[in-house]
């Protein structure tokens, strides 16, 4: 699955979600067919779900409520676990990807 | 009053032009005629050069051919003039030698007196050979009997009986070999008339073979002469010529002895003659002492130069230098127009045709050449019997020069041998080569214009009936077009061919049956139509007036929002009467409806300055951010100072009503207290910077302070706070990601950096002042490009 335009490129390669570009899209509504791309992965219940945002240059805080809400749903579900792949270089990340291990403690932080 | 006749003008029926199919405006008759002319004109320019061509090989044949044939012709003349200038030379060479021979006899007999007069002695007394003189009293004269040859002894040579004088007697003696080597002479050798001897000028008998009456004859024709000196009588000015030879040889005209005469009629035979004389001299060489000589007819020269035969009527005729035409045919007479005349005033007749007395002018215009060797000249002479004029080619040769006796004196003399043929005869081949050549370039030249007419036709009948198969296409769709402009939709075309008028005529068939599809179901069509626009027009109606209503509706709402978030921001008033602090805040959404949220809660002795950002704008954002503004203001007024619970009990109000709600917002938010010099941090939001009176710049990371509100029913685990120092003069900024954030047109942010920076320049203005600078560099860093979000700044300053 992939979602791509001239800003941003979302695809999955298995359980492994990709996030690439600059992620400032308006509302919940606009976000809601890259959340529709990671329920899919998470109602095949993986072992693991990689959220690779190492490519990610840019979040607004709508993107950013939509990571936390995704968390809260793999924390409804013991048996699927969850990982986060980040970058030290980009500031917002090393900023809010820490609120995601807050709101879930099992998930796997990676600020590279 | 007069009536103005008003023409109304009447509409004339639009028909179309009809163009026959070989009218002068059609395409067929043009198409024939530009590719008529353009054959005609390779045929006539191909055609044209030909017989150009041909004409200027004819020219060129005529000329090389008259070149050729006149360079022969006068080769011909040349050589034939030579020839016969060498025979008639030879002719008098041979004459001279005879004479001469008999001379040189005669000179030996003198040169040995003693022989000489024995030899006379033996001659005389030989009963055939002696001269038996006879005296005629009557005429005075003493001549021999008819023999071998005739002495005659005039008058006054005899004594009163007529008997010679001694020294006559003597000379007639000495003279008598004459009648031994003469008439042998005579009769062998080139023919000749007589030949004679004359003794010296003091006594000058006279002897001449063959035998004639001439003493008789002389007194017939010159009466006198037997009174007179014979020499002084019929050659005056011979003797004395001679005499003045014999101190300077080189007195002679000509370096030879003999001297010819002019022509004449001979006295005894009447016929035309020339005379040659050779003269004697005395034993010791200091007089003349007589002469010998020969008469020739000039019908020997004549019959050289009549003989002359070139072409048919071409002649030779022989002149003496004067132009006196000494031989020439009769008819070659009549060609040059010569008219005899006889001579006067001479010791014998001469014969006189001069050349300049020609009736024709260009003959007696005529000069004869003088040590020029050959001259070859054309005369054009009105010899035709019609008066018209002929060319002819004269070719005229001087001969050797001989003395000549001119009636008075010895002069050098040039004959001068001519030749004249008509040109039309020694031409005849050439003119008729030409005329062939004309007459094979006429018919070269006619055979090509009936050539270039068939080929003509040819190209034009085969044009026309081509023609008509490339045209018919169009000739097809004309009349088509003119029907469907007569409104016959029914019309099509039947195309043949596969060329471009084909695919024309099937597009003109797809659009006359569109043309008669549409004009046939028009009605239907615009009825059907008219229906369809109806409903939909009704349609967009409603539309619109259901949009309208949304709008007025959809914006009043966005305006309450946005009037209810202005309304409940801090008023200028309400920062101003804060005691220690300056607070300055600027608040712009980026929509109508902002997601940002700032307050100052003041309740007397206790600054509670709050930041926040909701996630994403617009109402439903706006109304959130007055969901904490109306919480926090409830637990300000509550009275509860500690910041741990404050942000514990809002977070849950808020949870709950977005949980209630079904939103999936949720905000960053963070709050400063203020109290004696000191000021506490709590809740997670964008960094915190304090800019220090002494120029120190802080960057305080709030992410361990707190959580993100709205996200979990408790955050209470997360919340913390933080204690600094807040002195006099130093600087306190609050922002939201909107400046942060804010992006120039090449992607730039804004960023912390310029922001901590920015501040810093401007620490030492007011709040309002640091808020304004800040916000300039913002607004002038994102320049024309676009706002993302909604940008919040608050500068709290230490009085």
């Amino acid at each position: 699955m992939e979602i791509s335009t001239n800003d941003y490129r979302v695809w999955t390669e298995g359980s492994t979600i990709h996030y690439e570009g600059t992620m400032r899209l308006s509302g919940t509504d606009a976000y809601a067919p890259i959340l529709e791309i990671m329920n899919s992965i998470l109602s095949s219940k993986p072992e693991i779900i990689t959220l690779d945002l190492t490519g990610l240059e840019f979040l607004n805080s709508s993107g950013i409520n939509l990571l936390a809400k995704f968390t809260i749903e793999i924390r409804k579900q013991p048996e699927v676990g969850v990982r986060v792949l980040g970058s030290k270089s980009i500031p917002w990340q090393s900023k809010s990807l820490r609120n995601l291990q807050r709101l879930h403690p099992a998930l796997e932080l990676t600020i590279s | 009053m007069s009536l103005a006749n008003v023409n109304a003008d009447t509409p004339e029926k639009h028909e179309p032009e009809r163009i026959g199919r070989l009218s002068r405006h059609s395409f067929r008759a043009k198409f024939i005629l530009v590719v008529s002319a353009a054959v005609l004109f390779d045929l006539m320019l191909a055609g044209g050069v030909a017989i150009w061509n041909v004409q200027r090989l004819s020219k060129d044949a005529t000329e090389k051919v008259a070149l050729g044939l006149t360079t022969a012709t006068e080769e011909y003349l040349r050589t034939y003039i030579d020839t016969t200038a060498l025979r008639t030379e030879l002719l008098l060479d041979q004459v001279f030698s005879e004479v001469e021979a008999l001379g040189a006899s005669m000179q030996t007999l003198i040169d040995n007196p003693r022989t000489g007069a024995e030899i006379g002695q033996t001659v005389e007394t030989d009963p055939v050979l002696g001269d038996k003189l006879v005296f005629n009293q009557a005429a005075d004269w003493s001549q021999n009997e008819p023999g071998e040859s005739v002495v005659s002894v005039w008058g006054y040579l005899l004594d009163d009986q007529g008997n010679p004088l001694p020294a006559v007697e003597k000379q007639i003696a000495d003279s008598s070999a004459f009648n031994l080597v003469a008439p042998g002479m005579m009769k062998t050798g080139s023919p000749k008339l007589q030949m004679y001897y004359v003794g010296p000028k003091d006594m000058p008998i006279m002897r001449t073979t063959p035998y004639t009456d001439q003493a008789q004859t002389f007194d017939r024709l010159y009466p006198g002469h037997n009174e007179e000196n014979f020499w002084d009588f019929f050659f005056p000015g011979v003797y004395e010529s001679w005499q003045s030879w014999i101190g300077n040889p080189a007195n002679r005209p000509v370096p030879r002895d003999i001297v010819g005469t002019a022509p004449y009629i001979d006295a005894i035979t009447g016929a035309k003659i020339v005379s040659f004389f050779f003269p004697l001299w005395t034993e010791d060489r200091t007089d003349v002492a007589g002469m010998t000589a020969v008469d020739i007819t000039l019908d020997q020269l004549s019959s050289l130069v009549e003989n002359v035969k070139i072409a048919d009527t071409g002649f030779g005729f022989l002149a003496s230098s004067s132009g006196n035409v000494l031989a020439v045919s009769d008819a070659g007479a009549q060609v040059l127009g010569l008219v005899s005349v006889g001579g006067e005033g001479q010791g014998v007749t001469g014969i006189n045709r001069f050349l300049a007395q020609s009736e024709f002018p260009a003959v007696a215009k005529l000069e004869l050449p003088h040590n020029e060797g050959t001259v070859i000249d054309t005369l054009n002479l009105a010899t035709r019997a019609d008066g018209g004029d002929e060319d002819y080619t004269v070719i005229l040769k001087e001969l050797a020069p001989i003395n000549l006796w001119d009636g008075e004196k010895i002069v050098s003399e040039n004959l001068t041998l001519g030749f004249m043929v008509s040109n039309d005869e020694i031409y005849a081949s050439l003119t008729a080569v030409q005329q062939e050549l004309t007459e094979a370039t006429q018919r070269i030249i006619n055979w090509q214009i009936v050539v270039l007419l068939v080929s003509l036709m040819i190209v034009t009948l085969a044009v026309y009936a081509i023609s008509g198969r490339i045209t018919k296409g169009l000739s097809q769709l004309a009349d088509a077009a003119r029907a469907l402009q007569n409104k016959d939709y029914s019309v099509r075309v039947a195309m043949t061919t596969r060329d471009e008028v084909a695919a024309v005529g099937r597009a003109f068939n797809r659009m006359a049956e569109e043309i008669s599809y549409h004009t046939e179901n028009l009605e239907n069509l615009v009825e059907e139509r008219t229906k369809r626009l109806e409903t939909a027009n009704r349609e967009i109606v409603d539309l619109n007036k259901r949009l309208k209503s949304e709008n007025v509706r959809l914006g009043a709402e966005l305006d309450v929002a946005k009037r209810i978030q202005e309304m409940v921001l801090p008023r200028l008033s309400e920062l101003e009467n804060i005691p220690q602090i300056e607070i300055a805040a600027f608040m712009e959404p980026a929509d109508e409806v902002g997601g940002d949220y700032y307050d100052v809660l003041f309740d007397g002795d206790h600054i509670k300055v709050g930041i926040g950002d909701v996630t994403g704008h617009g109402l439903e954002s706006g109304v959130l951010m007055l969901m904490v503004q109306s919480v926090a203001r409830a637990l300000q007024e509550k009275g509860d100072r500690d910041p741990v619970a404050f942000l514990d009990v809002l977070n849950r109000a808020v949870y709950k009503n977005i949980t209630r709600t079904k939103s999936d917002k949720h905000l960053t938010l963070a709050f400063v207290d203020y109290e004696n010099g000191k000021v506490t941090l709590s809740g997670q939001h964008e960094e915190v910077l304090i800019i220090r009176a002494n120029g120190e710049t802080e960057r305080i990371d709030t992410m361990d302070l707190g959580f993100p509100v709205g996200l979990e029913a408790d955050i209470s685990p997360f919340v913390a706070t933080l204690d600094l120092d807040f002195g006099p003069e130093d600087v306190l900024i609050l922002h939201t990601d909107g400046i942060t954030e804010a992006e120039n047109d090449t992607g730039e942010m804004f960023g912390l950096d310029r922001l901590s920076d920015s501040a810093h320049e401007n620490r030492s203005k007011s709040a309002k002042g640091i808020a304004e600078a800040v916000i300039n560099d913002v607004k002038s860093h994102i320049g024309d490009y676009k706002v993302f979000d909604d940008i919040t700044l608050v500068v709290l300053k230490h009085r």
